[in-house]
């Protein structure tokens, strides 16, 4: 698959909230962006209108397009897109007799405060628990029992189990069934007993298995994690199928890879039997995108911060590695599932201001004005005033030159409705209120950065910052500033981060076994328990069309100490299969991991270690795509000077004399004094006080701090 | 000072506190501290007044304020940067001794310009029972180890001679000295966090903005409290321990922009540990009061400055040392919780703008149930059956209470999965879920409580032992509100053979139910019983209270309830006066039932 030559083109799509991007590669050329609005329910007709736009800009068809294609890569929201819509298959739920209420009860309180922010858990009279995917009539329980050793000290009773599936089907008319049984994750013979009853009573009905789909422990997040898989299962099954069936129509005969939450890419076939991989796979494939870019400017270590019109995004790469979710939710629903950590707080430049009037104190979000009616100086009737338009009062928007010149901001509006709303309520001058609002949103910013690298034991000042999407340049100067992070980079595929990291993304399975084992354990023992994973990816990928040179296995430990709750995943730096030595390594390792994670002293050697799972991760490597490198020139930047324009400079605590860029006129090389302004045709950079910026061979404008 | 650097620091404050929660879990590792979320992290002014209260148990943040001020008092001349306090004295500010508060000053360039507290419930204080609550202990002298003050760190160094003198009195004193490090941990991020705070906008504008966030919330709680009624309210909390009977009474008076609560007519002190002191009873009436009043006001010293509290000296409220007090966080402070939300809510309910936030008691009753024992792999452990921080919501004026929801002063709590709970100990569930009809009827049912049966499991010593102190079974404790009927009282059964039952046949492995399980299914509540052998433990907790009138209850809402088994028919017969015919509500019968039993009622208000 990965080695298929035929056709030149690769051609990935993201699938997102409001737009799907295309980006198309082909060695030699430049790089050909596409664009077109998302079409939900039916995602499918946003690709193609997307691949189309980009073939247009290429003069060709889509059928000519796709005969010279040799790979489609494809991340879709479809999965999240199901859950907020509440519209997947009816579902049914089947556990073990006497823990029926396990998904109902969400561990107490859990998943009544989960996902809510600090204003919703401190007025716990106003919050409810999300109303299950399943309800209570739709579940049920069957006699059978496995104990935490995983022996099985009660039979399943087959014909209990028919009678249960009957009811479902027959009387409560599901489509889908989640099957749960405690402690299958160690023996799944009951879980796969069941699943043989149904398919004999309704071969048509779909089932997910706890036991394949989350085989972990901790049966309340497992269930939920099933129930959800099932519920999306249907549709996101059919939204691939149909996808295929599109492509193939428009003359495409090669594979379809799909994205994952935890950023490597499946088969179309196998990702049509995982919805629950696919949850959040637009924001993983950002961060993979911007792993490659550090790739190749030579940075292991970045923060991907992602701003657009409504939200701020941000994710953490550090040495190569991504950090993974903890206790992942979507929607307000727990789940269990490897998946890159990005975190989100509702700030972006759509966002609008307002004013507590008891306290006077001014919010930044989340509510959002939204692409229509949008700011107040986009000029379409928006009547609150906005991040954007605070952004246009302190100079860092040209007027006459927003999106390419296309929108004439309306900048007296903006003003106006700003002074009304937000300047004399605070009892300050526009400049001054404005200065204030957007320190307000760079420190809600700088704190929710600070809390996925400094709480989490990583110094930003080892970092690199990315900054993506439409309103992160403008604030990345300050925010970057505070967080003291090495240097700042706006990368040139800034737009469409999250395809470019479609096709810079490998094949990835996950395999996991759970057990328990002591620290220390004979080598032969665990090899034993990696075995049967190992033989299995090789299996898999060898099928997949990836030769040995293209096969990387990695293989990794969770450990944790005795009488403590937490566990941490540690990589295998050592030789595989593990000898002495290297199991020997691992547990050195994961004591250094656990101390950086749980900081000085949290450590508790004394009551000695566990194994508790194993996991291999089988990577198929891909082809990158080969970016066009330029020669870098002369420094002198002043053929892209646009003139000067008073801009507001942070650490001046007000407005000063700016020099304005054009980027289309900037060349490799050319060098920028701070304070700066540099529009491009869909963002603003600004360059605080005392920052060099710098064009390097890919187009990346690079800040540094003075 | 400006609103924007205002805004700022305040929020920069909450992440402090935020960040210090975090430290304290990951570097703590216990269930207690992450499943239970039994903490509590918040700053304090230069003088010990409450800066930034945490999210955590609530009836903690003023206690610690307490805690600050009497180190002040007791180290003056001798604190110094880098120094971290411990004190746990009841008798002192402490709420119990189990949990520890340490407190630390922080400077910056050489002044001291705040403090940061914290505590968890540490593994074991070396009290007669195991884990802290000590139902046999009838004096302070036997709950185990207890300071009204000590430095446990100085200038950075940890004192050896007091940590190990600490860590002798204690069982297991290794998970002890991880409680220890995780709340020094969570101390230092407090503290350089405020420095870096201070660095960034100078300590003087932190300073300023610090008073005014505490002026703010003073100026909102009182325009709050000038919107609402002036009047008086009542509540009256029974507890039964050991067959005797205790009362809180709570008077709460509004006057203006003043709130008054009065503990005068509660019981005297106990002989045994349900007692609390002064300190733990004005807490345990804050615990309600931040979420139910100021849930959009900042907890700080100006929410405290508006209160008062009466509480007569050598009462269950104010016990005299030495009264026993290990058990107060799950007694007399619960019942000052659950009366002051009763007060409170009642409050509300006489305002047309406030009436929505009114909600009946959630989960009146807590049960501390301590294993102790010998596990699977033959460790020594001690835990508590996290199944108590499941909880149950009250049922409220906006809607039914949420079923098994949490409780108020804990807002963010959450129980164990039952395979977390077979890993760690050796005991086997036999079913856990929602209890029918223990919650509280009411035109918006109090949410349900639930039940869970164990066994023994592959113990190396035939089982393990465990320590209980509850109370709410004689008497529910979830108060219902408006005309709500309270919450299902909890019940725990220590089911044991008989002689009958010692035939070998009679065992029932898989029981679903507690009439399924033979053998004497004896009431306990309170002391330390085994499960061992073919013992099973049974616990029914208490559901939340119900708001308004059963009678006024939609029957679509109730017919729904019975289908999902979590109302009986009977009590929808009985209770709810709705008729149902295989399931659907009988439209007119239920109609005329209602006017029935509401005729009932005159009669039976007549009789009296």
């Amino acid at each position: 698959m990965s080695q298929s030559t035929d056709g030149k083109y690769v051609v990935a799509s993201d699938v997102g909230g409001t737009c799907t991007d295309t980006v198309i590669f082909a060695a030699g050329e430049p790089i050909r962006l596409g664009k077109a609005l998302s079409t939900p329910p039916n995602f499918a007709d946003g690709v193609l209108n997307s691949v189309r736009s980009a073939a247009d800009s290429m003069g060709l068809s889509l059928a000519e397009l796709f005969a010279e294609t040799r790979l489609f890569v494809h991340g879709s929201t479809v999965v999240d897109n199901t859950l907020l819509t509440r519209d997947g298959s009816v579902s049914g739920l089947i556990t073990t007799e006497g823990f029926e209420d396990t998904l109902l009860m969400t561990r107490g309180a859990y998943g009544r405060w989960g996902g809510l922010t600090e204003d919703g858990i401190k007025h716990p009279v106003a919050t409810d628990r999300a109303a299950p995917l399943v309800p209570g009539e739709r579940i049920r329980g069957v006699p059978e029992r496995v104990d935490y050793k995983g022996e099985a000290l009660r039979p399943l009773d087959v014909g209990a189990t028919e009678a249960a599936v009957r009811y479902l089907i027959e009387e409560q008319g599901v489509e889908a069934i989640a099957v749960c049984l405690l402690w299958s994750f160690f023996n799944p013979s009951h879980e796969q007993k069941v699943r043989e009853i149904v398919n004999r009573i309704s071969p048509e009905t779909y089932v997910t298995l706890s036991s394949e789909i989350a085989p972990v422990p901790g049966e309340y997040e497992r269930t939920s994690t099933t129930v959800i898989n099932a519920y999306a299962g249907r549709i996101t099954r059919d939204y691939l199928t149909s996808l295929q069936a599109l492509l193939k129509g428009e003359s495409y005969g090669g594979p379809i890879l799909v994205m994952q939450g935890y950023g490597g890419l499946l088969p179309a076939e196998d990702a049509a039997s995982r919805a629950i991989g696919m949850l959040e796979c637009g924001p993983a494939a950002g961060v993979i995108g911007s792993r490659f870019l550090g790739q190749l400017m030579g940075d292991e270590d970045i923060i991907a911060a992602d701003m657009g019109g409504t939200t701020f995004k941000v994710g953490v790469i550090q040495g190569g590695e991504f950090s993974h979710a903890r206790e992942p939710m979507v929607d307000r629903f727990h789940y269990v599932a490897p998946k890159i950590e990005v975190v989100s707080i509702g700030s972006g430049g759509g966002s609008i201001i307002s004013i507590d009037p008891r306290t006077n104190v001014p919010r930044v979000g989340p509510q959002s004005a939204g692409a229509r009616p949008g700011p107040v100086c986009y000029g379409q009737g928006g009547t609150d005033p906005t991040l954007t338009d605070v952004m246009t009062l302190i100079g860092y928007m040209d007027p006459d030159r927003f999106l390419g010149g296309t929108v004439t901001l309306d900048m007296d509006g903006a003003r106006q409705v700003f002074d009304e709303k937000v300047a004399t309520p605070l009892g300050l001058g526009v400049e001054e209120a404005a200065f204030g609002i957007y320190r307000v949103a760079a420190a809600q910013i700088t704190d929710l950065i600070h809390e996925i690298t400094v709480e989490q034991g990583l110094d930003p000042r080892d970092f690199v910052l990315h900054s993506f999407g439409g309103s992160c340049p403008l604030l990345c100067g300050s925010f970057g500033a505070e967080l003291n992070v090495k240097r700042i980079v706006v990368p040139y595929a800034a737009s469409v981060n999250c395809a470019f990291g479609l096709v810079s993304a490998d094949i990835v399975h996950e395999y996991t076994h759970t057990a328990t084992r002591p620290v220390p354990s004979p080598a032969a023992e665990i090899n034993a328990l990696f075995a049967p994973m190992v033989e299995q990816a090789v299996a898999q990928l060898k099928a997949e069309g990836f030769e040995p040179d293209r096969q990387a296995l990695e293989w990794a430990v969770d450990l944790r100490y005795g009488r403590q709750v937490h566990e941490v995943t540690t990589p295998v730096r050592g030789t595989t299969p593990f000898d002495d030595a290297s199991l020997a390594r691992l547990t050195d390792d994961f004591e250094a991991l656990y101390e950086r994670r749980y900081g000085k002293g949290s450590a508790y050697r004394e009551a000695g270690m566990e194994m508790t799972m194993f996991r291999l991760t089988a990577r198929g490597v891909m082809d990158r795509p080969e970016m066009e490198k330029m020669a870098l020139g002369t420094t002198d930047s002043s053929a892209a000077l646009m003139g000067t324009r008073r801009v507001f400079v942070d650490a001046r605590d007000g407005m000063a004399e700016a020099s304005i860029y054009d980027f289309e006129k900037l060349n490799p090389g050319n060098e920028i004094a701070g304070p700066a302004v540099i529009h491009t045709p869909i963002t603003t950079i600004v360059l605080q006080d005392t920052q060099q910026g710098r064009m390097d061979e890919y187009r990346n404008v690079v800040i540094e701090f003075g | 000072m400006d609103p924007i650097t205002f805004s700022i620091i305040r929020h920069r404050l909450f992440r402090i506190v935020d960040e210090a929660v975090i430290t304290l879990k990951h570097v703590s590792g216990s269930a207690i501290t992450n499943e239970g979320h039994d903490l509590m992290v918040s700053l304090y002014r230069a003088d010990g007044s409450l800066l930034m209260g945490g999210v955590g148990f609530l009836h903690h943040l003023t206690s610690a304020a307490e805690a600050c001020k009497s180190i002040i008092w007791r180290f003056e001349g001798d604190i110094n940067e880098g120094d971290v306090f411990l004190l746990n004295c009841p008798y002192t500010a402490a709420l119990h001794t189990s949990d520890i508060y340490l407190i630390a000053p922080i400077h910056y360039e050489g002044t001291l310009v705040a403090w940061s507290a914290c505590f968890v419930h540490v593994y074991d204080i070396g009290a007669m029972n195991p884990g802290g609550f000590s139902p046999d202990s009838v004096d302070i002298y036997t709950e185990g180890f207890s300071s009204p003050g000590l430095k446990l760190v100085d200038r950075g160094e940890i004192r050896r001679d007091i940590m190990d003198t600490l860590l002798n009195m204690v069982r297991s004193p290794e998970m002890v000295a991880l409680d220890m490090s995780s709340m020094i941990a969570c101390n230092n991020v407090a503290r350089d966090r405020m420095q870096t705070l201070m660095a960034k906008y100078g300590s003087e504008t932190v300073d300023t903005a610090c008073a005014s966030l505490i002026d703010q919330s003073e100026t909102l709680l009182r325009e709050r409290l000038r919107e609402l009624p002036n009047g008086r309210w009542q509540s009256r909390q029974y507890f039964d321990v050991k067959g005797e009977t205790y009362r809180v009474l709570l008077t709460m008076t509004k006057k203006d922009d003043q709130l008054t609560f009065d503990f005068s007519g509660s019981s005297e002190q106990s002989p045994y540990g349900i007692n609390c002191s002064k300190w733990a009873s004005w807490g345990g009436l804050f615990a309600p009061l931040f979420p139910l009043l100021c849930y959009d006001i900042t907890w700080n010293e100006g929410v405290i400055r508006p209160i008062e509290m009466i509480a007569p000296e050598g009462s269950v409220v104010n016990a005299t040392r030495p009264a026993p007090v290990s058990i107060a966080t799950v007694g007399a402070i619960q019942a000052v919780n659950n009366a002051a939300c009763t007060c409170i809510s009642k409050m509300l309910s006489a305002s047309e703008k406030y009436a929505s936030e009114a909600t009946a008691v959630w989960h009146g009753s807590h049960f501390a149930i301590f294993m102790f024992g010998r596990n699977q792999r033959g460790t020594d452990s001690i835990g508590i059956l996290t199944e108590t921080f499941g909880g149950a919501a009250g049922a409220r004026a906006i809607g039914d209470g949420v079923d098994v929801g949490g409780e108020v002063p804990n807002p963010i709590s959450r129980m164990a999965n039952v395979e977390t709970m077979e890993w760690t100990f050796p005991i086997r569930y036999l079913f856990r879920r929602r209890q029918q009809d223990s919650g509280g009827p009411g035109k918006h049912r109090g949410g349900t409580g639930a039940e869970f049966a164990i066994v023994p499991h592959d113990a190396p010593d035939g089982g393990i032992h465990y320590v209980i102190s509850g109370k709410g079974t004689d008497y529910p404790m979830s108060e219902g509100l408006g005309g709500g009927y309270p919450g299902a009282n909890s019940n725990y059964r220590w089911v044991h053979n008989t002689d009958a039952a010692n035939d070998g046949a009679n065992l029932q492995p898989f029981a679903q139910a507690l009439n399924d399980m033979p053998g004497e299914k004896e009431n306990i509540a309170w002391g330390v019983y085994p499960l061992m052998d073919d013992d099973a433990l049974y616990v029914r907790w208490n559901g939340g209270g119900g708001y308004g009138d059963p009678l006024e209850r939609d029957p679509a809402a109730v017919a729904i309830d019975v289908r999902g088994g979590l109302v009986s028919g009977g009590t929808a017969k009985d209770v709810y006066g709705v008729v149902l015919d295989a399931g659907e509500v009988n439209d007119q019968g239920t109609v005329k039932w209602r006017q029935t039993l509401r005729a009932e009622r005159r009669i039976g208000e007549a009789a009296e």
